[in-house]
């Protein structure tokens, strides 16, 4: 505080005493008012008054924003008073401290008398030291305060958190409390995921701080790091002394929370204390349980749209297939398609065309899922727009490919096995994209097989395949599938296997095909027992009366 | 949020309006000071703190921010803040800088308020 001082400096001791009273009880700040008792006591032109701040000086009054200049003030400050350069330097201490120094300009050198002097420093000492005393009591109370948020932010935490399902939100909460109550300089909060990968990465100040420990996961009992140093290796993002805690649940470690360089006031690294420790902990406790609700929360979604997925793909499936078994004169069908609960694109399909004749399809698209469901969706409409136009069977196929090339996408193809039958002659037309072999029983005996005539469909541009024929008797037995027969798998991963379904048809070839359809899934579900199955099933069967 | 606290401002008659950009600590608090001392000594009678890019204020930061206060009751100005989230509200209502200084939604509501004020 600088106060100017009055045109004259000759007042009466008691006069004075009065007045400096009745400024001591007026509403302006202390610090203006010593200023100006100085003034008024001593007949000072121009009192300054300094205070002490912990272990810095800070110029009080008008001037207070402005930086003191090197030597303002004399360093070491003398206890007594004294004169410098013209100044008269008041030092005020009280309780055995400096707590503040008066700087006075322009009074006499023998005024105001040493004693004078020295009773209007020790008065006014007493003042400020008063007022340091009241400024450590606003310490004490900042700090209680600071303990209350301490516990507001935990409680807050907990509220914040129970709701939170966003990892992201949920770690930059968790981060930015723990960096705000340790007085950190930086911190980071890094999560893992199962496979330890790194899920998410969040920093303050600077590079994210990953202990090497947190990372290889050999963290101390207690999973804490306090006041260490920056460790080879660590990724410290130019750090000094760092506290770091696990983040986990049960055994599981599901991240690392670090703050790093506590602050002082004067600019100095603090060292974290057991409170900073103890809190951080907290917060990692309920960042892990906010983490694991989040998680589970999200696997639960993850679920859901799996699940409603494989519903809308089911019901894609299930419309495409046909309802009824076409009614054909000369021939007996019978046909069977078992989803598994991950829709694996199975499809077959009849179409019942002019002079009696029958074609039909059974066919195995890539991919589950909705995925495979379009597709199934995009073969079907191919099939019943081109089937019409095409000239022969092999000429239908070669529609159906470019139909897929154009409108199915990439990685997209499918195993497809096509007939044509006429029942007048037995004379049976097929093409066999890329799929299992069809199986031909013989009721003269022997069964044989119906290879590919060529690659998968959807698979390469420009691809052609061999259009086969082939007579049947009467009584002889077609047996189309896909590989979710033949591959069905037991618990002990042993597949059913074309073997077994050429046993079923060699022993009861002769049956009807409504019956060897049957037996044919019964073997298969005994085969498997209660073993999960990830492949349709798909059968088609037709015999040639006579 | 950036490494450092970055602070602006700008003068509308006896209002400064101060914006912070990032975590007001040590560094943050000192860089919001000289800006604020420097618009107090330029004759700002108001001091509006924009508070909107900031997510995190600690204890330091805080201490700071009352001696500005205490600098501008000082010279019997007025200090308002706004744009603060929700925590740093809670923080400054609970350290008692809300006790001196009023704390508002919005830039324009603060600055309207301390308009009055000074007027």
């Amino acid at each position: 505080m600088t106060v100017p001082g009055p045109a004259s400096s000759t007042v009466r001791l008691d006069e004075l005493w009065k007045r400096v009273g009745a400024i001591l009880g007026s509403d302006q700040p202390l610090s203006s008012r010593i200023a100006e008792a100085a003034v008024l006591a001593t007949g000072a032109q121009e009192a300054t008054l300094y205070l002490r701040d912990r272990d810095a000086w800070i110029r009080t009054g008008e001037k207070s924003t402005q930086p003191l200049s090197p030597g303002e003030i004399p360093e070491p400050l003398p206890e007594g008073i004294f004169r410098r350069q013209g100044e008269l330097w008041l030092p005020l201490c009280a309780e055995g401290s400096v707590h503040g120094a008066l700087r006075l300009l322009g009074v006499s050198p023998d005024h105001p008398p040493e004693d004078e002097a020295n009773l209007l420093a020790f008065l006014l000492g007493a003042l400020v030291g008063a007022h340091g005393l009241a400024r450590q009591v606003r310490e004490a109370e900042f700090e209680l305060k600071a303990r209350l948020l301490e516990l507001e932010s935990l409680y807050d935490l907990g509220l914040s958190l129970g709701g939170q399902l966003d990892l992201s939100a949920l770690a930059d909460e968790v981060l930015f409390r723990s960096i705000s109550l340790t007085d950190a300089g930086k911190g980071s909060l890094v999560l893992f995921d199962d496979a330890d990968r790194v899920l998410l990465e969040r920093s303050v100040g600077g590079e994210i701080l990953v202990p090497k420990d947190c990372l290889e996961w050999t963290l101390p009992e207690g999973g804490l790091i306090n006041n260490e140093a920056p460790s080879d290796g660590m990724r410290d993002g130019g750090c000094r002394k760092y506290l770091a805690v696990g983040i986990s649940v049960a055994e599981r470690r599901l991240g690392v929370l670090a703050v790093a360089d506590k602050e002082s006031r004067d600019g100095r690294v603090l060292d974290f204390t057991p409170t900073d420790a103890r809190l951080l902990s907290l917060f990692a406790n309920q960042a892990a349980a906010a983490i694991e609700t989040a998680r589970l929360h999200r696997d639960a979604l993850e679920k859901e749209r799996i699940e409603r997925e494989l519903e809308l793909a089911s019901a894609i499936q299930k419309q495409l297939l046909p309802r009824d078994l076409p009614v054909v004169a000369g021939l007996e069908i019978a046909a069977k398609n078992v989803p598994t609960r991950q829709v694996g694109g199975d499809y077959f399909d009849f179409f019942p065309l002019s002079r009696g004749r029958l074609a039909f399809l059974v066919s195995d698209v890539s991919g589950k899922g909705i995925p495979a469901a379009l597709l199934v969706s995009t073969v079907h409409a191919a099939v019943h727009l081109q089937i019409d136009e095409a000239k022969t069977v092999a000429d239908l196929i070669s529609r159906i490919d470019r139909h897929l090339q154009r409108f199915a996408g990439t990685r997209k193809f499918l195993t497809c096995f096509f007939g044509l039958l006429e029942p007048d002659t037995g004379v049976l037309r097929y093409v066999s994209a890329g799929h299992n072999p069809a199986l031909l029983w013989r009721k003269s005996g022997g069964i044989e097989k119906l290879s590919a005539t060529g690659v998968p469909m959807g698979m390469f541009p420009n691809a052609s395949w061999k259009e086969e024929t082939i007579s049947l008797s009467a009584g002889d037995l077609l047996c189309v599938y896909t590989d979710g027969v033949t591959e069905a798998l037991n618990s002990a991963e042993e597949e059913f296997g074309l073997d077994r379904l050429s046993r079923i048809l060699a022993k009861d070839g002769s049956s009807s095909p409504d019956a060897l359809c049957r037996m044919i899934f019964d073997e298969v579900d005994a085969f498997v027992a209660d073993a999960p199955q990830y492949d349709d099933q798909t059968l088609l069967l037709a015999r040639l009366v006579g | 949020m950036s490494e450092s606290c970055k602070v602006s401002s700008e003068r509308r008659g006896d209002v400064a309006i101060l914006w912070t950009d990032g975590y007001i600590n040590n560094q943050g608090g000192e860089e919001i000071a000289k800006e604020a001392y420097a618009q107090l000594d330029r004759g700002a009678r108001a001091l509006v703190l924009n508070l909107e890019k900031t997510r995190i204020v600690n204890s330091i930061g805080i201490s700071i921010l009352i001696e500005v206060l205490e600098k501008v009751m000082d010279k019997k100005g007025v200090l308002a803040f706004c744009g603060l989230t929700p925590t740093i509200d809670k923080t400054f209502r609970i350290m008692g800088l809300a006790q001196y200084a009023e704390i508002y939604p919005t830039q324009e509501d603060a600055v309207r308020s301390v308009t009055t004020h000074t007027a």
